[in-house]
């Protein structure tokens, strides 16, 4: 074994000291200078290829375009989208499945029917699927950088707050959406129950472009899995076949029912509303109207509107409380808001996604509110 | 705390510029100790004081050893301690198990409880590394340790603490009385180590973890090619899983200036059961070839006895591996290969005659085979497994060619490593390439599976 005691340049020679064991069965034994090659080639890869994949992979978004449901965790692609939309729109209205349209096709969206009463593309689409407010906050604040300064019509869907789970304050761990976007380590999150080896990965992955690309490959070309999970599925294809360099297209996206939710048969419900003062998702809703506003940001913020309809009494009273806890916080920060009273009960498909008409009946109300007019469309 | 994952990352940027400033100080043993003690309770905090416990107890054992006419006895109590942990954490389950057995098949209306205790990581590799110092101090190999803080650096040493290589005190503890001189070389021989283990085990071993597991987790629904392709892959696995880790204990010792011994040589290019024990896990069967065939006899009386002391040599170190009867089986199919291969090298036609290859893809065949009985949950499944390669259907195994691809790569390597055409690896841009292709496929093909190290159980 003696032999394979190796300098780097690959000679044998005699050990240099009395404790020198073979170094390895392999020649993979890099000098210094190598070393210092192969870091420079792969720092530079790592910075260079995110970039020059935007190049390579086509991404031409279609009026109305909403990032696709499959891609909602994709927020490399939603940070590409946010690059692309910020010089061609000046409003960007954000927000969960409310905003995205969970029970629409893309162009019957609040954000479409805001187009329509424009007249032109002013609002876009950068709602996501399931976004709830503390994930909402990790979003804008790692993957939205792009839209500073502009116009931005914050949604705040109550109905995160509509339950201790909702609030993720329960501390029986539970998988809810988009955790990688929560804060990893403070404030903690009592339902939240990575490993810290994961946490300190996706706590990198936020400032490393090239970590969301890899991600970004994952979900829009290999199912969500790593290439490795994508083989044992697709055993005998070739994975480089798999990378069409094309986003799927949102169009087909709504595929729910669209029926109202009484024809759906849901019945009114209780709703156990958390106190305001401890709610999480209220906390980094805070954070996010903040955060915007640090960036220069015009915010304005949209509450609901909730289907109130589907509440029994005890319910709409706390709800009630709620919201006036909310409305003394804007008015006391100055913030332009609306908080419409509910649509039509026919109007809504669940507890808080309305139907394109109630889209279009809230988009011309809006346009008819005078913070919205001086907040958002006075400049133009 | 494993290598491959964050927290060690985050445990070594802080350990590593810390103990380089302490180095030359006062500080150096106490910072490292506390240090790998800090590593080890990472994964629970009470398996500190079991090695703590070890520890002591060995050191004070040697002490008395020093001062004692009597010390026989007392390295019998150093034996009788550490067989008794091992015994205790290891095996305690699975004597219960089978005292119930023998009392349920002679209608012994009674159960032992369970003893329901919790096997620590790396428990027979510290016991074993802690019980070569009794026993070398014993025959006269090696001095006596006076420092306890030395000597507790040197069973848990950081690097080598969980998986191995199990050390000697003649080559580690020296070490430890010396201050080591960090060089430019060791640095980046250190990171080179490391990063081809890393490749081994995140790249190769839990990619093919993917496909054994599934195949092993329901023998019964496969047919032979599917088990045939699992077992050779599950062999490149645990050698993947394994040598990548020791790839990586010895990479960041020697970023620390120590030199841990080599315990992997290719040993899917042997040519001979003999051979493959020299190649695979080389700290372990060199511990067994020094403190129990030896002591046994060696092959000194004979071949009858030198057989005997083979095969229980091999049925011991099964036993080491795991507390199952899969493993008992697994150490005696090893030595049954060993007579084999060691008769057929006696004659002429096999040793001149045939050819290197084929005599390798034999002894390949042989451990792989072997592996089913390591891999496999039970002897039930095992028997499955062996069964149905034989008799079941010839379906579509549905491998992963890009796996397949890997091994091949890997294998083709080796062969050229070891043959006249080794140069060419040795280019400054076949080195870098490689280097930076492994780092590039890491970032952004790596599974996000994070399975644990095979050899941590043991």
């Amino acid at each position: 074994m003696s032999a394979i005691v190796e300098s780097a340049n690959g000679r044998d020679v005699q050990p240099p000291d009395k404790y020198e064991v073979p170094f390895g069965s392999n020649s993979i034994r890099l000098s210094g200078w190598e070393w210092v090659i192969a870091a420079i080639v792969c720092l530079a890869l790592f910075f260079a290829l995110p970039k020059l994949w935007t190049r390579t992979e086509k991404f031409e978004p279609e009026p109305d375009y909403r990032l696709p449901y499959q891609l909602s965790s994709d927020y490399w692609l939603y940070n590409r989208y946010c690059c692309w939309a910020g010089p061609r729109y000046d409003t960007f209205v954000v927000g969960d499945s409310v905003v995205w349209g969970h029970y629409v096709p893309q162009d019957h969206t609040l954000s479409h029917y805001l187009n329509q009463n424009a007249g032109r593309n002013q609002f876009a689409n950068m709602g996501i699927d399931g976004i709830h407010p503390a994930a909402m906050t990790g979003l804008l604040k790692y993957y939205g950088r792009a839209i500073s300064g502009k116009n931005v019509i914050l949604h705040l869907n109550p109905l995160w707050m509509s339950s201790p789970k909702h609030d993720l304050q329960t501390d029986k761990e539970f998988r809810f959406n988009h955790p990688t976007l929560v804060p990893q380590f403070i404030p903690k999150i009592p339902c939240y129950k990575d490993p810290y080896s994961r946490r300190i990965f996706i706590a990198a992955e936020r400032y490393a472009a090239f970590f969301s690309w890899t991600s970004h490959l994952k979900i829009l070309y290999f199912e969500g899995m790593d290439l490795p999970a994508w083989t044992l599925e697709h055993p005998c294809e070739n994975p480089l076949r798999a990378i069409s360099l094309e986003p799927p297209a949102s169009t087909d996206d709504s595929l729910n029912e669209r029926a109202s939710w009484t024809q759906r048969g849901m019945a009114q419900q209780d709703f156990a509303w958390v106190e305001l003062e401890t709610s999480l998702q209220w906390r980094f809703f805070r954070q996010a109207v903040e955060l915007l506003r640090d960036r220069g940001n015009t915010v304005f913020v949209l509450v609901g509107p909730f289907n109130e309809h589907i509440f029994k009494q005890e319910s709409r009273n706390s709800y009630q409380t709620m919201k006036e806890g909310i409305e003394a916080w804007f008015r006391q920060n100055r913030i332009a808001y609306y908080m419409p009273e509910a649509l039509p009960s026919q109007l809504y498909h669940d507890a808080s996604h309305p139907s394109a008409e109630g889209y279009a009946m809230l988009a011309k109300q809006l346009f008819e509110n005078p913070p919205f007019q001086s907040a958002i469309l006075k400049q133009h | 705390m494993f290598f491959h994952t964050w927290p060690f990352a985050l445990f070594f940027l802080v350990v590593y510029p810390t103990y380089l400033a302490l180095k030359n100080t006062k500080f150096r043993l106490p910072f490292l100790l506390a240090a790998s003690y800090f590593f080890y309770g990472w994964l629970n905090p009470l398996y500190v004081v079991l090695i703590a416990y070890s520890t002591i107890l060995d050191y004070m054992v040697v002490t008395r050893m020093a001062k004692s006419r009597r010390k026989k006895s007392w390295l019998t109590v150093s034996i009788a301690n550490n067989l008794g942990l091992l015994g205790f954490f290891k095996y305690g389950a699975f004597v219960t198990d089978n005292l119930n057995f023998l009392l349920s098949s002679l209608h012994v209306p009674y159960a032992i409880p369970a003893p329901g205790i919790l096997l620590p990581a790396g428990l027979s590799f510290y016991i074993f590394q802690s019980l070569s110092y009794s026993i070398d101090y014993y025959r006269g190999n090696i001095e006596r340790e006076t420092s306890l803080i030395r000597y507790a650096a040197f069973v848990a040493f950081f690097p080598r603490l969980l998986a191995g290589p199990i050390e000697r005190a003649k080559n580690l503890l020296p070490q430890l009385h010396e201050t080591p001189a960090v060089s430019r070389q060791d640095v980046t021989d250190g990171l080179s180590l490391f990063i081809v283990g890393l490749f081994k085990k995140v790249a190769l071993a839990d990619y093919l973890a993917l496909y054994v597991n599934k195949i092993y987790a329901a023998p019964e629904q496969f047919q032979s090619p599917a088990l045939v392709l699992a077992t050779f892959l599950f062999a490149w696995q645990v050698y993947f899983d394994f040598s990548g880790y020791t790839d990586m204990a010895r990479g960041i010792a020697r970023m620390m200036g120590f030199r841990l011994m080599l315990n992997f040589n290719n040993p899917y290019l042997a040519t001979s059961l003999g051979d493959f024990w020299a190649r695979w896990h080389i700290s372990l069967s060199s511990w067994f070839k020094d403190y129990v065939y030896i002591p046994l006899g060696g092959n000194r009386k004979g071949t009858l006895n030198t057989y005997r002391n083979m095969f229980l040599t091999m049925v011991i170190s099964g036993l080491w591996h795991g507390a199952a009867w899969t493993f008992v089986l697994w150490g005696a199919v090893h030595a049954v290969g060993r007579f084999l291969t060691r008769e057929l090298e006696r004659s002429e036609f096999y040793k001149d005659k045939v050819p290197k290859l084929v005599k390798q893809l034999f002894v390949f065949v042989i451990v792989s085979f072997a592996w089913i009985f390591f891999r496999a949950e039970s002897i039930g499944d095992a028997w499955v497994i062996v069964s149905r390669i034989f008799s079941s259907g010839l379906a579509n195994p549905y491998c992963p060619v890009l796996a397949l691809a890997l091994i091949a790569a890997v294998w083709l390597y080796e062969f050229a490593y070891e043959s006249p055409a080794r140069w060419i690896l040795q280019l400054a841009p076949v080195r870098t390439g490689a280097v930076i292709l492994m780092i590039l496929y890491l970032a952004v093909f790596a599974p996000s599976s994070n399975q644990a190290f095979i050899y941590l159980q043991f």
